[in-house]
């Protein structure tokens, strides 16, 4: 996979990979009887393994410079592998909190495996885990592509997505040892969220240099709102983790908000890591992947324009509604639910400028399982940003915050719209990348296709039973005027829809695996492999200065 | 002026300022205020900080997830303040870093769950909800009555809170240990440090039944017992006080 | 910088809903600018040329 890296970069790699283990060594030392002392060895191991890995390759020949007139794809190969692994996990571990419920003394007794612990493994595994890979894989192949220029060196790449990984797995076991800042979608504690700052701003720069080597004058509207992601999730990021630490050997650290302020900025966060992360970022990946597969343009590229300001300006007042009806001062509150409900626009118009462009493609769509994820994908963004346009309604919102109506509108986006256009677009991108001339198994993507929109429509079904009932059971009255249910009335209404919910997560996890195992055979098999194109291929660089400098 | 917008947006860097410039603008108009505005907090002089053993208990709060399915903030519904008791004021959560307002209500609300029920009840029903209630989905944390609590860095938790703005004194910072101990061995000599640095209201007793251990189970039940205590203001402001 | 409520407040009646207006009418007026629709229908095609063939 790294075969490519040159003598410098192999170099550069051994002298970053020294640095890491060195930090995790300062860390355990520092940490004591710290549970941050795991995190020191667990950091020093990966960055260990790296060198190993990189001294394997260290005395092979040097890549020749034909490399540099193709697309450099390792990199977005194995983001893709790991993103499918990291579903396959945080969809099992979602689907193990939703038996939780109905089942909770399936714990073995122990903290890690409890409901409370869980809950943010899963949320990080397939927010961050399965959908920031997709997304890091898929913009270097967009940038690009669009770009018509080669990634700017080879290291750095690699950088990004590893050291992405390493973020995700510090997060992910920090949880189950009871590391968390407890601020939503944001829990990895400060030394962990220092190292993701320095990764993305990293992401940032490929961006940057690639874009400064492009070919075509004008930027493609995909990179646009990967752009927008990359940004605007790093001031997210920095504001929202604000925090001081006990000491440098704990991980434990103290927002440096409080109360109100602190409610403000964490779902001012919140809501535009929906935004920015779930939302830009896969209509970056849907600007591309849903015109490209279907074999038609964008059907208003104009429109696209209109909604990325829309969507960059309108989200970002949004959060608030988040905090109706309580300590939070009303003008604020009315300011995010009149934004919110703004929002449907510039939303609406990227759903039907991704349906329009289908329009005369219909034939394709009734074919092909992978565009009708994505044209499914498309359908569910509609509906979920109407729907959150309306829970962001105050008085709507009276009924159904605190209830399970939001876990059903969360899992319309995320099953729904994220994992959907995700799935459509590996499915896309892998007989390519592999030089394929189709998937491993064209059924076996119609079978994930039934499972994945079965299983969500299940899913959110059920949430949207419990958590309608929940919300009229909390705000009944009886004759006598006094309420009328008890809060354990309302739980035991809610058991059959928690055993629905979690058929409809094993359905869908069910799918998860079938597309992963369909990706492996398609890697492993070796089918027609097509003859390389020379019309794939950078534009060559006029007046021989190098592509690339050494160490770039 | 088109032709200055397009070689703009040409411009990598151009589209970078862009982004940052339009989505800058809602969080500044929004967030910022909230620091500046002095009506955002209203005033509570009887306001108290986490003794050490409150703290260390909302830090087991924060470590196990329970707010995952368990809200601190009573809206200002009328089914909600009769459920629960009175809503939430801003002020209740000023010392609160970060705040555990929370987003689901899996289980009820807790802001007001201070003094609702027994420390029996809660050891009990921590140690496993469903010999209390038979139809609780809650985890069963068996393992808190078990576990020493670690006090020997509590000083420096303090100092990290009054980094951040929580007014801890230079006293309590130096016997954050010895009052966490005392706060829960009501008969040891470390007891009436506590009531002298935090107040004659603090609760100080052994709240896991077992006086001379000092467990995360001690820490978790402070933590609750004092939810929604730390002011009278929610009882006696507008709404709440003519209810 | 001061930028308090009173700032904000004032800033937002001095025409706070013509800026938001004005706003949407630079993008509506650059995504439609006649001189533009060169470029644009260009990139809308672009993502279709030169790409790796499809895989069937």
């Amino acid at each position: 996979m790294i075969g490519q890296l040159t003598k410098a970069e192999r170099q550069y790699a051994l002298l970053i990979l020294l640095g890491i283990g060195l930090c995790g060594l300062i860390l355990g030392i520092a940490s004591k009887d710290d549970p941050l002392g795991i995190h020191g060895a667990l950091i020093g191991i990966a960055a260990l393994a790296g060198v190993f890995k990189v001294i394997s390759i260290y005395y092979d020949p040097e890549p020749d410079d034909e490399r540099l007139t193709r697309y450099y794809d390792d990199p977005t190969k194995f983001g893709i592998i790991l993103a499918m692994i990291w579903a396959v996990f945080g969809l099992f571990i979602g689907d193990w909190v939703a038996w939780l419920l109905v089942k909770p003394d399936f714990t073995f007794d122990a903290g890690w495996a409890s409901f409370g612990r869980l809950r943010p493994v899963h949320t990080t595994s397939v927010l961050f885990g399965f959908g920031g890979n997709a997304l890091i894989a898929t913009s270097y192949y967009v940038l690009q592509r669009t770009s018509r220029a080669r990634l700017p060196d080879q290291l750095s790449p690699w950088f990004v997505l590893l050291g992405y990984n390493l973020f995700c797995v510090l997060a992910v076991t920090g949880y189950m040892m009871g590391i968390t800042q407890s601020k939503e979608y944001a829990e990895p504690e400060w030394y962990a969220d220092i190292w993701l700052l320095v990764v993305w701003v990293v992401y940032f720069a490929i961006y940057l240099r690639t874009l400064a080597r492009r070919k075509e004058p004008h930027i493609y509207v995909a990179n646009w709102y990967y752009m927008a992601f990359i940004l605007v999730i790093a001031i997210l990021h920095i504001v929202n983790n604000l925090a001081v630490p006990v000491s440098f050997g704990s991980a434990k650290s103290y927002s440096l908000f409080s109360g109100v302020q602190d409610a403000m900025t964490e779902w001012w966060y919140g809501h535009n890591a929906v935004a920015f992360f779930l939302t830009a970022g896969f209509l970056g990946m849907m600007y591309y992947f849903v015109p490209v597969r279907a074999g038609r343009p964008i059907y208003s590229y104009r429109m696209s324009i209109i909604s990325f300001w829309g969507i960059t300006f309108f989200y970002m007042w949004a959060g608030s509604h988040h905090l109706h009806y309580t300590a939070l001062p009303q003008w604020v509150q009315t300011l995010g639910m009149t934004f919110s409900l703004m929002l449907l626009i510039p939303s609406w118009a990227s759903a039907a400028n991704a349906l329009l462009t289908l329009n005369g493609a219909w034939d394709k769509v009734r074919d092909d399982a992978t565009l009708r994820f994505m044209m499914v994908a498309a359908v569910f963004y509609g509906i979920t940003t109407f729907e959150g346009s309306f829970l962001a309604i105050r008085s709507v919102n009276s009924l159904s915050h605190y209830t399970d109506w939001t876990v059903g509108h969360v899992h319309a986006g995320a099953l729904g719209w994220v994992a959907m256009i995700t799935f459509g677009s590996i499915y896309t991108i892998v007989p390519w990348l592999w030089k394929r001339d189709r998937m491993y198994s064209p059924r076996l993507v119609e079978v994930h296709f039934w499972l994945a929109l079965a299983g969500a429509v299940v899913y959110v079904f059920a949430m949207w039973n419990s958590g309608i009932i929940q919300g009229l059971m909390w705000r009944t009255y009886n004759e006598s005027g006094t309420l009328a249910y008890s809060f354990v009335d309302s739980l035991i209404a809610m058991r059959p829809y928690y055993i629905a919910r979690a058929i409809g997560g094993l359905l869908f996890l069910i799918g998860g695996i079938v597309g992963a195992y369909n990706i492996w055979m398609t890697i492993k098999t070796e089918s027609k492999v097509l003859p390389e194109s020379g019309a794939d291929a950078p534009e060559p660089v006029l007046g021989g200065e190098a592509v690339l400098q050494p160490g770039e | 002026m088109f032709g200055l917008h397009y070689r703009l947006e040409r411009k990598a860097i151009g589209l970078t300022l862009g982004i940052i410039l339009v989505a800058s603008i809602g969080g500044l108009v929004e967030i910022a205020p909230l620091f500046t505005i002095h009506q955002t907090v209203e005033d509570a002089p009887d306001m108290r900080v986490y003794t050490p053993l409150e703290l260390a208990g909302r830090n087991v709060y924060i470590r196990e997830g329970c707010y995952a399915c368990h809200s601190q903030m009573v809206r200002t519904l009328r089914d909600e303040v009769e459920r629960y008791g009175p809503y939430s004021l801003a002020v209740e959560s000023k010392y609160d870093h970060p705040m555990l307002w929370g987003s689901k209500r899996t289980g009820p609300d807790l802001a007001r769950i201070g003094g609702k029920y027994s420390d029996e009840w809660h050891v009990a029903h921590l140690n496993n909800p469903r010999d209390v209630l038979s139809v609780s989905v809650m985890p069963a944390y068996s393992w808190l009555l078990k576990t020493t609590l670690r006090t020997d860095d509590l000083g420096a938790h303090l100092k990290a809170q009054r980094a951040v703005g929580v007014p801890y004194t230079d006293d309590m910072i130096a016997n954050a240990s010895k009052d966490a101990y005392g706060q829960a061995a009501p008969d040891s000599p470390y007891a009436d440090g506590v009531t002298q640095r935090y107040g004659k209201a603090t609760n100080v007793r052994a709240f896991d039944g077992k006086p001379g251990e000092l467990t995360e189970m001690d820490a978790l039940v402070a933590y609750l017992q004092v939810l929604g205590r730390l002011t009278d203001a929610a009882h006696k402001s507008g709404a709440n006080a003519t209810r | 910088m001061d930028l308090g409520h009173g700032t904000l407040v004032w800033f937002s009646k001095s025409f706070g809903l013509f800026y938001l207006i004005a706003l949407s009418i630079i993008t509506a007026a650059y995504a439609y600018w006649p001189s533009n629709k060169k470029v644009f229908d260009h990139a809308a095609k672009s993502v279709l040329r030169n790409e790796d063939e499809p895989w069937r």
